[in-house]
C-alpha cells in the first residue's frame, strides 16, 4: 500500500519519515480508541467500561 | 483496642478507631465501623455528652487523581452523635485512597469540651495497581510490536486500523425526594448530586414538643453494589437527628431508618433515591491518556531499535 500511494502521489519518502508518518497515525488511533474507552461519557461505553475504569486506579469516573 | 492520638487534657481523652485497622482498610470494598471513645481525666467512658464529627476525604495530591476526583478533599459526612458509655460508632464506606481527616469536638454532659484530628491512610487497592500495571505493559508491547512492523519494512502496510480491545475481565429540604413511609417517622433526603454533601434527616412527627428520647438505626446503601456506605446504629435522638452526607457515586440508594420509642411501635421509613452522576475534571483524565500514548511511543521506539540492532548484527 505504501508503495502503491507513492507510486500514485509520484512521491518518496525516506524510511525514518515513512517510520514517523506511520507511527503518527498509530498513536493517534491508540489515542483515540483510549479516550474513548476510558474516558468518553456515551452511556453505552461508560457502562459497559464502567468498572473497567474503576479498576485502573488511576482513571477517574463519576 | 483502640488507637490513635489519645488527647491529654484536664478534662477528656479522645481516642478513636477504625475496624479493620487502617493497614487492612481498602477504598470502596465494605463500610467501615468508625468508633470514638471519650472518656474523662480519670480515664472512665464519659456518661453523657456529644461529640460532633467531620470526616474528609483526602486531598487531590499529584498529577494522577483516584477513580473518584470529584470525591477529594470533600467533605464525606458530617454530624452529631451522642455518647453511649462514652462511646460514638457509626460505619461508613471509604470510597478512595489517601489521608482521610476526621475532626471530633466532644462536649461532656458537664460542658467540658475538647477537639481533636485524626487522620488515618487507606491503601490503594493492590488489584488495581496490578490491572494498571497490566494494561501499561500491554500497551507497551503493542507499540513494541509496531516499532518492529514499521521499521525497515520496505512496502510496509500503512496500519488504518489497530484492534484493541481493554476489556479485563437538587436542593432544598425533602422537595424531590420525601415519602410518608410512616405515621410517626418522617425521612428527609435532600436531592443529591455527586460533588456536594445533602442533608439526611430523621424526626419523629408525634413525638409531642420534640424532646421525647427515640433510638435511631439509619443506614445508606448502595444498590447496585449492594454495599452499606453509612449507618448508625442505636443512637440516642431527641426526635430529630440529621447528617451531612456525600453521596460519591452516581446510582440509586436506599435510606432507611428505624426509629424507637419506648412503649411504640418502631418507626421505619425507606426511601430509595437516586444519586445524579457528574462527569469527573477532563485534566486527570488527560494526563493518564498522555501517560498511555506515551508509553505506546516508548515502545514504538523500542521496538524499532530492536529491530535495526537485529538486522544490523
Amino acid at each position: 500500500m505504501e508503495r502503491t500511494i507513492a507510486s500514485r502521489l509520484g512521491i518518496s519518502v525516506s524510511e525514518p519519515v515513512s517510520f514517523l508518518i506511520k507511527s503518527g497515525i498509530f498513536l493517534s488511533v491508540c489515542g483515540a480508541t483510549l479516550f474513548i474507552a476510558l474516558a468518553a461519557s456515551y452511556p453505552a461505553i461508560h457502562d459497559t467500561l464502567h468498572n473497567v475504569r474503576h479498576a485502573l486506579a488511576i482513571v477517574p469516573c463519576h | 483496642m483502640f488507637f490513635g492520638s489519645a488527647v491529654l487534657a484536664e478534662e477528656m481523652n479522645i481516642y478513636f478507631k477504625t475496624t479493620p485497622r487502617p493497614e487492612l482498610l481498602r477504598p470502596f470494598v465494605d463500610a467501615t465501623d468508625l468508633s470514638l471513645l471519650i472518656t474523662g481525666a480519670d480515664g472512665r467512658p464519659l456518661k453523657q455528652g456529644t461529640v460532633a464529627i467531620r470526616l474528609e476525604a483526602p486531598h487531590p495530591g499529584g498529577v494522577f487523581s483516584t477513580d473518584y476526583p470529584l470525591v477529594e478533599g470533600t467533605v464525606l459526612s458530617e454530624m452529631h452523635l451522642p455518647l453511649r458509655q462514652g462511646r460514638a460508632n457509626w460505619k461508613q464506606l471509604l470510597p478512595i485512597r489517601g489521608e482521610y481527616r476526621l475532626t471530633v469536638h466532644a462536649v461532656g454532659g458537664d460542658g467540658a469540651k475538647m477537639s481533636q484530628v485524626f487522620t488515618f491512610n487507606v491503601r490503594e487497592n493492590q488489584k488495581k495497581w496490578l490491572a494498571l500495571a497490566a494494561l501499561s505493559t500491554g500497551l507497551f508491547i503493542l507499540g513494541f510490536i509496531a516499532g518492529r512492523i514499521f521499521t525497515g519494512v520496505p512496502a510496509g502496510a500503512v496500519m488504518a486500523v489497530i484492534g484493541f480491545e481493554l476489556f479485563t475481565g437538587a436542593a432544598g429540604i425533602s422537595n424531590a425526594q420525601q415519602g410518608q413511609p410512616d405515621r410517626r417517622g418522617v425521612l428527609e433526603v435532600e436531592s443529591a448530586t455527586v460533588g456536594k454533601p445533602v442533608l439526611i434527616r430523621w424526626k419523629a412527627v408525634t413525638i409531642g414538643d420534640g424532646g421525647a428520647r427515640a433510638t435511631l438505626t439509619l443506614t445508606v446503601t448502595h444498590l447496585e453494589k449492594q454495599k452499606v456506605v453509612f449507618g448508625v446504629e442505636k443512637i440516642a435522638v431527641d426526635g430529630e437527628w440529621s447528617v451531612k452526607f456525600h453521596f460519591f457515586d452516581g446510582g440509586e440508594y436506599r435510606v432507611a431508618a428505624a426509629g424507637t420509642v419506648p412503649g411504640l411501635a418502631p418507626m421505619r421509613s425507606e426511601h430509595v433515591i437516586t444519586v445524579t452522576g457528574v462527569e469527573p475534571p477532563a485534566s486527570p483524565m488527560t494526563a493518564v491518556l498522555i501517560v498511555f500514548v506515551a508509553l505506546i511511543a516508548v515502545g514504538l521506539g523500542i521496538g524499532r531499535w530492536s529491530k535495526r540492532r537485529g538486522a544490523s548484527i
